[in-house]
């Protein structure tokens, strides 16, 4: 053996051996996957076998598909994600181009006020929220749950980090043309942010998707419920069907998988965009 | 030069329109700030000086008598400990396995994509969902780690429903959810340090161990730092595996301040303690930031 071969082997079995480190880190997914796919009765059996090539089970997909609320809170959770990313980031947008590009007087000191508010638990701020809802009577529906969503003081970090480096002849070109600061936001600016509102869009989105605790404290009625909820209330409710479960938890991670597997190169590009500026 | 005068007049007016136009962006930026931040911070301060009775909506004024009955309180200090105990487990474990991760990732390896992406699943999978799958997997006698660590005739611990386990099991849960985020910023750094540095330390002589620690670490110091933050503010937040895995159980050794919170609030409706305990969770935020703040001086290196 050569020496460039010698390294070959040493790198491919250091390669398999971290391998084998990453798969063992998400083993109690692939053990969720392998469970969901079984009977009640083989969910503990031994040895464990991984799937019952001969006889899979998939009446716990089916009757979760017809006969559990599964598919409203799927319904609930795109609704609430969807309508709270939206409206997030068109209010960073506009935030983030009047604190990041048009700098108005004093936008400074606003503006670090603003990042002193993310040491402030999220648990801290739900408090008066909750009484502000029942006071305003909007408690048990979605508008508790998107409304303090649109509100995101990293998310106008963000894209105000972005505004500051915007280039300022693309603007001007605008105001040449007769556009005022209102027109070419929306014509120029919105259309050439692209990038980092995907980018925000997406971490926003997931961020959204696993939230529990909002809809935990705000939310009564089970029509109403996001997966995350859904999913605790299943729990409580089919203490021992283990395999129903993991179907259950496999369905509510699917969408984001989904997600993030097409994503995967931008999502974590963005991430350590966004990290750097630590 | 006319020409000149007219454009910097004008450009000197677009200026001025511009910050006009500032404030017209920023006001719905503002209205929000103020209505879901601002104002809810600043109300619940209010509340936990206010007793807010629910059914007739009523407001007494109480003082500070809460934050006084605070300190005698037996489940508030438990909490408190609680909390502690799970950022003592999780904020140095979520870092150090990150790290290692990161540093994995940025050796030279076959699989490189498949690894990483091993590694981050848990970050971008739905919480609760984990939770749910991690209840079952750790079942005391019937879960699949007890099972096999019974085959090999161990006595495994009862994790859940132990109150020495149960916590550290939290932690080490909320570390296993939370480090692909730390992996990826770590990764991000490491891809930043100048290969030609690591060449010359290694001609010089240098150890890997004293090339991490001379040359890579005072480099990624700044990211380090920045997760350290981000890490004890999460942790000091941990809410999800209490409400879902152990209700705060057994007997009060997963409350954590968090819970305490909730259970108060939302199971009690005394807001006024709540918000109370909330006020002191962010006390203790702001603290334990302030002291890094203070301390980075000593280990971070800002080029």
């Amino acid at each position: 053996m050569t020496a460039t071969e010698t390294f070959r082997w040493t790198k491919l079995g250091k390669s398999l051996f971290f391998l084998a480190v990453g798969l063992i880190f998400v083993t109690p997914l692939i053990w969720m996957l392998s469970t969901s796919l079984k009977y009640e009765s083989q969910v503990f059996e031994t040895p464990f076998v991984f799937v019952h090539w001969d006889n899979i089970n998939w009446s716990n997909y089916e009757y979760l598909l017809t006969e559990s609320p599964f598919l409203t809170w799927l319904g609930n959770s795109l609704l609430v994600t969807v309508v709270s990313v939206i409206f997030r980031l068109l209010f960073a947008a506009v935030s983030g181009y009047a604190f990041g590009y048009l700098r108005f007087p004093g936008s400074g000191v606003v503006f670090a006020i603003y990042l002193m508010t993310l040491f402030v638990p999220y648990q801290l701020y739900l408090l008066p929220q909750f009484v502000a809802y029942r006071l305003l009577g909007i408690l048990d529906t979605h508008w508790a749950l998107i409304l303090p969503n649109i509100v995101d003081v990293l998310s106008v970090f963000f894209l105000r980090q972005f505004y500051m480096t915007f280039p300022r002849d693309f603007v001007h070109a605008a105001y040449l043309e007769g556009c005022g600061v209102f027109k070419s936001f929306f014509r120029i600016v919105l259309p050439l942010s692209y990038t980092p509102l995907l980018t925000l869009g997406i971490l926003s989105f997931f961020m959204i998707w696993d939230q529990y605790y909002q809809p935990l404290i705000f939310l009564k009625s089970s029509e109403l419920f996001t997966l995350p909820l859904g999913l605790h209330s299943f729990q409580t409710q089919y203490g021992h069907e283990y395999a129903k479960q993991m179907a259950l938890a496999c369905l509510a991670i699917i969408p984001v998988l989904t997600v993030f597997l097409i994503l995967q190169k931008r999502f974590v590009e963005s991430l350590i965009s966004t990290g750097i500026k630590g | 030069m006319y020409n000149r005068i007219i454009r910097k007049t004008r450009y000197r007016s677009l200026e001025a329109s511009e910050r006009m136009a500032g404030i017209v962006f920023a006001i719905p930026s503002l209205i929000g700030f103020l209505l879901f931040i601002a104002g809810p911070i600043l109300f619940v301060f209010a509340m936990s000086v206010i007793r807010i009775n629910l059914m007739d909506n009523s407001f007494t004024y109480v003082g500070f008598r809460y934050f006084q009955n605070l300190i005698e309180d037996g489940d508030f200090r438990k909490a408190f400990w609680n909390t502690f105990t799970y950022l003592v487990i999780y904020v140095p474990l979520t870092l150090l396995l990150g790290l290692g991760m990161a540093l994995i990732l940025n050796a030279k390896l076959y699989f490189r994509g498949i690894i990483r992406t091993f590694f981050i699943i848990p970050y971008v999978t739905t919480y609760i969902a984990t939770l749910v799958v991690w209840n079952v997997f750790l079942h005391p006698t019937q879960g699949p780690v007890n099972q096999l660590l019974m085959s090999w005739g161990l006595n495994p611990p009862q994790y859940m429903i132990d109150i020495h386990w149960a916590l550290p099991v939290l932690a080490v849960i909320g570390s296993w959810k939370d480090v692909g985020f730390h992996c990826l910023l770590f990764l991000a750094a490491l891809q930043g340090v100048p290969r030609d540095l690591h060449e010359a330390a290694s001609i010089d002589g240098a150890s890997p161990l004293r090339r991490f620690w001379h040359v890579t670490f005072p480099l990624i110091s700044p990211t380090s730092f920045f997760l350290l933050l981000i890490t004890i503010i999460g942790g000091l937040q941990a809410f999800y595996q209490m409400a879902l895995l152990t209700k705060g159980g057994p007997s009060f050794s997963t409350t954590t301040l968090t819970y305490l919170i909730y259970r108060t609030a939302f199971e009690y409706n005394n807001f006024t303690y709540a918000s109370a305990v909330g006020v002191v969770l962010f006390a203790i935020t702001v603290v334990l930031v302030a002291v890094n703040w203070i301390g980075q001086k000593k280990w971070v290196f800002y080029q």
